[in-house]
């Protein structure tokens, strides 16, 4: 998976999709292949989410007990598997977030200094 | 099962679904139908990783791997029975010794005290030398100054053992209350609480209820006790039991595991010290008043934040303004703190000695069966070097073959703990074999516990874990490209053959100390059982009386005594009836005599009390040395007429004389009786040397004086027989009860039993033990060499098949083989050699009388040990000189 510098497309930090699957289901149960969807179109098709990657991160979340699974139907009426946010991965979320804000600012002081004279 | 295929099964629908909607997704944005579900599968990455990865999420992937490293372990085991069971046989024997060792050791000074906390328990002692013997304990008005005075501890208690005669149940007729004699001890009103001993049952003292002299006849039962003579009855409490004469009532059980803070003595009650003067059974004697009785051993825990250190300097400062205070009693009684170890240690130096023989002894065998462990998985190196470059190859990371390879050493492991702890509890239960013969609740308790089995575990884990790493290293080590090319024939590696040839040679050396020691304490052993004891041990009975316990003064115990042997001699079937305070064998209560020899001057000078001196002996009457078959080959024996009233003489050993008089004739020779003071005692006669405690000693020196000069409270009536001794146990008894029906009456035994029980079995038990050792030891080198010289063969089946092929024949390549197992083997007798002298060197610092190494042992040994291991060498050296060249070659 070659990315070049010209590729607008970046890989996800560490850690990083964990807290971009809680987020994504702030907006309600839904299904892996959703999920997958949803992250990429909200970042504008910038964030590469590579789509196998999210199975063992959901199981792990599942597991740690900040989402859960139900088994559902599907509209085309197959079995299919709904996540969603526990009232613990709702805390986690916004502890996260927090940390993310304050992370991304911090970074965003290192890169652009006194208000933001960036080098060309 | 089924939850994991539901699980796996739930895992592959959610795939599917996602390649579904993909796919739909895809065929939507106007994609071919045939490209549609590969650029789904393309989106989702590799299909199997995806699954493998989630399942790793679910955490319980270690489980699976495990699994699967174990049963490909056992698969690879089982494929190889003879590597497999030599393997799990070296290790059983190495745990199994050590087992049976820590076992050992436990029993004998390990054993932490029976009570909360016990490493916070230390003692106060006492030291002073008297002769050969010191003595440890404090008198009870020490006790009490060093109580009060010293700020360290939280509280110090004493005790001090007491035999006694004790009567469960009172009110019954004098004729069914026969007392029985009992071990208890007198102990301070703060004993348990120092202790923090809880009761089982009841209550334990009140402080006040150890301070006025003879008021609170109080008891607290041990439970052993409890449950023999008043049958766990809950309802005991209140009920009266007589101790010596006096009622006492039971305020109290102690717990089960309390057994009081002797290691090898039962206490089975327990009375306030005030009550001593009830119990006292010499009225001469004022323990509570007298500064010359130490008879209390004191225990306590520190005050927090106090040293051990400082603890010792502030006792140490008590000790010394004591002996300026009561410089009659306490000059040079130095007062120290110990911890339990040391005091332990104190108390039986020799228990230390055997302790650290065992020990060594035990390590050896465990080093043996481990360099034999480490030979074996170093000899499947190239083998498993194959395997594991072809897992290698197709992408199995190497963290995961390293612990495959630790796993199956696991395995290995687990098998070999089992058997040995088998073998462990075999020798565990020989060992219990040691018991003393004897009423009184002396024991020696070699137990298969908690403690033995971690500490086995543990032993067969680490030793498995450090000499299985450094095989799988080599193994993992290994070039790749050069495993699988071929099977490693090409490929020696030098170094590495030195490492095994050091480590067989290294085991045939440690072989040959273990069966060096073996030999030795079989023949120690055969000559001390092969001379004899020096005395009669058959149709003797042994019957033990201490009249002071239903308190007789001193006369009315002469005239008991007097009685005792005039009725015993009239009961039919007895030949003759002799009364001794020590019949030879007791390792427990034995008496000795402190003589000051005349003309003797110790060889090194010392304070001037250098020449009081502390031997075994006996006091003995007139027909002592008849009835035990001992000859008086100079002099005379003891008459009837050496009374009180009589010249004060004496018979010693011949060692003795020879000790103090050496080359001049000892009737006639005086020493002073227990001290600078003491009276003159004149030597009338002497006897051979015999065997006094144990029956391996040699020339112990040994004191006997007239019982009627020297009389004794507790004494051993021994009855010789016509017939067999065992019928006249009961006309005896009967006989003792119309003298005095209260009259206790302990240890009946005859003199066989006590003698086969003290000495014989003891001897048994330690010759198997070690002797088991040295062949243990022989048999894993000789499996090491075999393995050694198997693999050595086999990696050079390609060169001895070119070497048949120009014309060698099968006897020169069988002797090509068989040198290098030549030189291994004698490289290690000789290390072996150098060894055995250095260890015999030490031993014979530690123990002067046990082990006799000479050189008639190596003699035995050496070419035993050689034929051994060549033995060993041979068989896979003939195998490889019958190679067929043709088949050789073809080996690739």
């Amino acid at each position: 998976m070659a990315t070049g510098t010209t590729d607008p497309r970046i890989d996800l930090l560490q850690g990083t999709l964990d807290m971009l699957i809680l987020r994504t289901l702030l907006f309600g149960p839904a299904h892996g292949h959703t999920i997958a969807h949803a992250i990429e179109k909200n970042s504008s098709e910038v964030l590469q989410v590579e789509h196998g990657s999210l199975y063992p991160a959901l199981h792990r979340l599942v597991r740690q007990g900040l989402i859960a699974a139900k088994d559902g139907l599907s509209e085309n009426n197959r079995k299919a598997k709904f996540y969603s946010l526990t009232a613990k991965g709702r805390k986690k979320l916004t502890a996260e977030a927090s940390k993310w804000e304050r992370f991304t600012r911090a970074v965003a002081g290192i890169m652009n200094p006194a208000g933001g004279e960036s080098q060309p | 099962m089924n939850f994991w295929r539901r699980r796996d099964q739930s895992l592959n629908e959610e795939i599917q679904d996602y390649l579904d909607r993909q796919t739909a997704e895809n065929l939507a944005a106007g994609m071919p139908p045939t490209d549609a579900r590969a650029a789904a599968l393309r989106k989702l990455g590799n299909a199997g990783l995806v699954k493998e990865n989630t399942r790793a999420a679910w955490g319980w992937m270690w489980l699976e791997r495990l699994w699967q490293d174990v049963s490909h372990g056992a698969r690879m085991f089982a494929k190889n029975p003879g590597f497999s069971a030599i393997a799990v046989l070296s290790i059983a024997i190495g745990t199994g010794a050590n087992c049976a060792m820590f076992s050992a050791v436990d029993a004998l000074l390990l054993r932490p005290l029976p009570v909360p906390r016990p490493s916070e328990v230390l003692s106060v002692r006492s030291r002073f030398n008297m002769g050969y013997f010191s003595h440890y304990h404090l008198s009870y008005r020490d006790y009490l100054d060093v109580r009060d005075r010293s700020r360290s501890f939280q509280g110090l208690a004493a005790y001090s053992p007491l035999v006694t005669a004790f009567v469960a149940d009172p009110s019954a007729t004098p004729g069914d209350a026969v007392p029985k004699v009992l071990i208890g001890a007198l102990a301070t009103g703060n004993f348990f609480q120092v202790l923090e001993v809880q009761p089982e049952l009841g209550r334990t003292f009140r402080l006040e209820e150890d301070q006025v002299r003879s008021r609170d006849a109080v008891v607290v039962l041990g439970h052993n006790l409890w449950e023999r003579e008043f049958a766990s009855d809950p309802s005991v409490l209140g009920r009266r039991v007589r101790i010596n004469g006096t009622e006492f009532t039971v305020i109290g059980v102690a717990p089960a595991t309390f057994t009081g803070l002797d290691p090898f003595v039962r206490l089975e009650f327990f009375v306030p010290t005030m009550m001593w003067p009830q119990l006292n059974t010499d009225s001469a004697q004022n323990p509570l008043e007298d500064r010359n009785l130490h008879l209390m051993a004191v225990r306590g825990r520190l005050q927090p934040g106090v040293s051990l250190a400082e603890a010792g300097s502030e006792v140490g400062n008590i000790g010394r303004s004591l002996e300026q205070a009561y410089p009659e009693s306490n000059r040079n009684v130095q007062m120290v703190v110990n911890t339990e170890f040391q005091t332990r240690i104190e108390e039986g130096p020799s228990l230390g000695v055997f302790s650290i023989l065992a020990t060594i002894l035990a390590v050896a065998v465990l080093l043996v069966s481990c360099a034999n462990l480490a030979g074996l998985l170093l000899s499947r190196t190239p083998v498993r070097a194959r395997e594991i470059a072809l897992r290698l190859a197709v992408g199995a990371p190497r963290t995961r073959l390293l612990r495959q390879l630790l796993t199956e050493n696991l395995l290995l492991a687990a098998a070999g703990a089992l058997l040995g702890l088998a073998v462990g509890a075999g020798i565990i239960r020989l060992l219990q074999q040691i018991q003393f013969p004897s009423d009184l609740p002396f024991n020696l308790h070699f137990s298969f516990d908690g403690r033995v089995l971690v500490f086995s575990l543990v032993v067969a884990l680490s030793s498995v874990f450090i000499f299985g790493l450094i095989p799988a290293f080599e193994t993992m080590r290994s070039d790749l490209a050069e495993s699988i090319k071929n099977s490693g024939a090409a490929a020696t590696d030098r170094r590495r053959l030195w490492g095994r040839n050091a480590l067989v040679s290294a085991q045939v050396g440690v072989a040959l100390v273990l069966l060096t020691i073996a030999v030795s304490v079989y023949h120690t052993f055969d000559q001390g059982y092969g001379s004899g004891p020096g005395y009669r041990t058959d149709h003797l009975l042994l019957m033990s009386f201490d009249p002071s316990l239903v308190h007789y003064g001193p006369e009315k115990i002469s005239q008991f005594y007097e009685n005792l042997s005039d009725g015993a001699r009239k009961v039919p079937g007895v030949k003759s009836v002799a009364l001794t305070t020590t019949v030879p064998m007791n390792l427990i209560l034995h008496d000795t005599a402190t003589i000051v020899p005349e003309g003797y001057r110790a060889p090194l000078g010392g304070d001037g009390e250098e020449n009081i001196q502390t031997h075994w002996g006996a006091r003995v009457d007139e027909n002592y040395f008849s009835t035990m078959a001992l000859a008086i080959t100079r002099g005379r024996g003891f008459r009837r007429t050496d009374d009180a009233g009589a010249p004060l003489v004496a018979i010693v050993n011949r060692a003795l004389a020879d000790h103090y008089w050496p080359g001049e004739d000892p009737v006639g020779k005086r020493f002073r009786r227990d001290g600078h003071d003491g009276p003159w005692v004149e030597i009338v006669g002497v006897t051979p040397t015999t065997k006094y405690i144990l029956p391996i000693e040699s020339g112990t020196p040994y004191v006997y004086l007239p019982m009627r000069q020297n009389p004794g409270t507790r004494m051993t009536l021994i009855v010789e027989s016509i017939g067999d001794p065992t019928v006249l146990a009961a006309p005896l008894r009967e006989m003792v009860s119309r003298l005095d029906r209260t009259q206790p009456i302990y240890d009946v035994m005859t003199m066989e039993h006590f003698y086969d029980a003290n000495a014989v079995r003891m001897g048994h038990v330690s010759t198997s033990l070690i002797g088991g050792m040295g062949l243990a030891g022989m048999l894993l080198s000789m499996v090491g060499l075999y393995g050694l010289v198997t693999y050595s063969a086999n990696r050079r089946t390609r060169e001895i098949g070119i070497r048949m092929a120009v014309g060698a024949d099968p006897p020169a390549v069988l002797r090509m083989i068989l040198r290098q197992g030549f030189w291994l083997a004698t490289f290690g007798v000789a290390l072996g050699l150098i060894a055995s002298r250095v260890m015999d060197a030490s031993l014979r610092a530690a123990f002067p009388w046990a082990i006799i190494t000479d050189v008639s042992v190596h003699v035995v040994v050496v070419p035993i040990l050689l034929l051994v291991t060549l033995v060993a060498a041979y068989i896979p050296a003939r195998r490889a000189s019958r190679v067929n060249p043709t088949v050789a070659l073809r080996h690739e």
